[in-house]
């Protein structure tokens, strides 16, 4: 038999009036992005800011006040001073700060004697996530006060500008949230899918539906297609908010961006349906949807640990997830503008994804009750 | 195409993981006849029925479908099977209105035809009323005559029906097998499964399951006389009475 349009359609008619009068659906679809875009967008600010800093001067010269200049100045450094340099390792200690600044005695005597001047920065190690961010931070601090402290007689040599590209205040929010729209996204498609097979199974609808006309591939398009519209809903949404409340920039062509939602759509769909195909139950279909979509959308796509930075075995394992194809389209596409040409290995290989996922589904869909 | 249809069940054998649920059974089922199977819970009849249909396959034996006395491929026929499971199988959210527009789009139905079936069986059923209320508010008798109506909508030319007078009222009970009988007017094959045995009259042909075999197979009264038994309650009862230890 062939694909009748009007089969499928007649399921994704009916699977509507599920969503319609599910409640539990559409909040779902409406408000998890809300509540994760809201949660990331403000409450997790990967930039670090307000860093303490105990500053222990026992030098009291104009070299070591230049070198605290430095640093206060900044915005990433709130300066308290301290009497001693035990009193600054104290106050480390005590998480009072997470960073010393400890000048000794003879600092600026040392400077000017043409020796090398000594200061210590001692860094909170126990705070693995703000190690990195902080000794960045002193570094450059480190090279702009070495050229106070100096003065301007002596202007080194070279100069060495850095320019960050396509983000230019290094704002983890503009990264951050392009690449929330994927775990949303995934979240969404396979989650809600994942159930929409197995209840048929448990409800014994199948049954019936099994002794019908309707084709597997007709029932799988037919209960993707309303969901898909869902999920497109729900990043219309997750987009506006980006664009309006965060000022997140969009230098790319929204026609690429809605191309590569759809494409990731599909190959998420597909994965939900073949879990609700395979597994015929709603609870254990949930478990699997969040070991196999929500678990490595979030961590092997790149939208918290970078993959080039990956062990060689999960730099190729993550070729396999769509999740990880569509990380880079989102975030080329809002924050440099990519076109089509540019993203053609992400399109493809999402393209590639979706077609096996969905040939999966309609292969394991078995038209009998074994 | 609408050829009258015959089924042969020959020496099925099926079990689930190590529960054996039929022994060799061997069936004919003919055009235009209300055939009843009957037997106790368990005794195997939903199995039968899921095998006929293809939702099951069969460990051993096959089944055999004849179109006119010639034999015909059941992917063929399989569109004009109609089939009314034993267990709750409709949306509790869909409305009946919703079922029968369900359906008329998997079956592929022309409107106008669709508008005069939808008209007559809402007349039968005495549904026209509760259009609009969704299956899950129904009761016992309304939700069987939906599942009736749903698999009525394509005119099929087999019709098989999975106990669907369990849970059900006397007087929609009756309304029930009136529906069947005016489809056996139009030639259609019968397949009724009943643990009621006093419905095992209202057959024109009996196959007694007991444990996965058919026990015996006829007309109900001649059944009755060869056996000697008064009702089939009586058979049924004498005959666990001389299986018991």
């Amino acid at each position: 038999m062939t694909f009748s349009w009007r089969r499928a359609a007649a399921v994704a008619r009916k699977e509507w009036f599920h969503i319609r009068r599910d409640p539990f659906t559409l909040a779902l679809a409406l408000v998890l992005p809300l509540v994760m875009i809201l949660v990331y967008g403000y409450a997790i600010d990967f930039n670090i800011k307000d860093v303490r800093l105990a500053v222990s001067d026992s030098d009291r010269s104009q070299a070591s006040r230049r070198l605290i200049d430095t640093f206060t100045s900044s915005d990433y450094f709130r300066v308290h001073p301290v009497d001693s340099a035990d009193d600054a390792v104290r106050d480390v200690a005590a998480e009072r700060a997470r960073a010393a600044l400890i000048i000794p005695p003879r600092f600026e005597k040392d400077l000017l004697a043409g020796r090398e001047g000594r200061a210590q920065v001692l860094i909170d190690g126990a705070d693995n996530a703000t190690v990195g961010p902080v000794s960045q931070y002193v570094g450059s601090i480190q090279a702009l006060a070495s050229r106070r402290i100096a003065g301007s007689d002596l202007t080194p040599p070279y100069q060495l500008r850095t320019r960050f590209l396509f983000n230019p205040e290094l704002n983890s929010r503009w990264y951050v949230i392009p690449g929330l729209t994927v775990v949303i996204m995934a979240i969404l498609s396979i989650f809600l899918t994942s159930l929409t097979v197995a209840r048929e199974w448990e409800n014994g609808s199948m049954e019936l539906l099994l002794s019908t006309p309707v084709q597997p591939i007709e029932i799988i398009a037919g209960k993707a297609a309303p969901y898909a519209a869902l999920a497109m809903l729900a990043m219309a949404f997750v987009y506006i908010i980006a664009r309006t409340v965060f000022g997140v920039p969009f230098a790319g062509h929204l026609w690429v961006f809605g191309l590569g939602c759809l494409l990731f759509l599909v190959a998420y769909l597909a994965q939900g349906l073949l879990i609700s195909v395979v597994a015929r139950q709603q609870t254990i279909a949930m478990q699997f949807s969040m070991l196999t979509g929500m678990l490595p959308s979030n961590l092997l796509s790149g939208f918290v640990f970078p993959i080039a930075s990956m062990p060689k075995f999960f730099w190729y394992f993550t070729m396999l997830l769509p999740a990880r194809w569509f990380m880079v389209i989102a975030r080329r596409s809002f924050l440099e503008g990519s076109d089509l040409a540019q993203l053609a290995v992400p399109f493809a290989a999402l393209a590639l994804c979706g077609a096996v996922m969905t040939a999966l589904a309609v292969r394991r869909f078995k038209r009998t009750l074994e | 195409m609408n050829g009258a249809v015959s089924i042969s069940v020959r020496e099925v054998c099926k079990s689930f993981r190590r529960f054996p649920a039929l022994h060799g059974v061997s069936l004919e089922f003919e055009a235009g006849r209300m055939h009843g199977i009957i037997g106790p819970e368990g005794s195997g009849k939903t199995t039968l029925l899921r095998i006929m249909l293809g939702l099951l396959v069969p460990a051993q034996g096959r089944v055999e479908y004849f179109e006119d006395g010639r034999p015909a491929d059941f992917e063929a026929l399989r569109p004009s099977l109609a089939y009314m499971p034993q267990t709750q199988s409709l949306y509790p959210d869909l409305s009946i209105d919703e079922h029968l527009e369900f359906f008329r789009d998997l079956y592929s139905l022309p409107r106008e035809i669709y508008a005069r079936k939808r008209e007559e069986l809402l007349g039968v059923t005495r549904l026209a009323g509760f259009v609009d209320r969704p299956a899950g508010q129904l009761s016992g008798g309304m939700y069987k005559k939906l599942g009736l109506m749903c698999a009525l909508l394509r005119s099929p030319r087999v019709m098989v029906l999975d106990e669907p007078t369990t849970g059900v009222d006397p007087i929609s009970r009756r309304e029930l097998w009136d529906l069947l009988y005016r489809l056996l007017d139009e030639n259609v094959l019968i397949l009724v499964t009943t643990a009621y045995l006093d419905e095992a009259e209202r057959c024109s042909k009996v196959h007694l399951v007991e444990l996965g075999r058919v026990v015996a197979a006829g007309e109900p009264r001649r059944l009755l006389e060869v056996e000697g038994a008064r009702s089939f309650d009586e058979l049924f009862m004498r005959r666990a009475a001389a299986s018991a230890p």
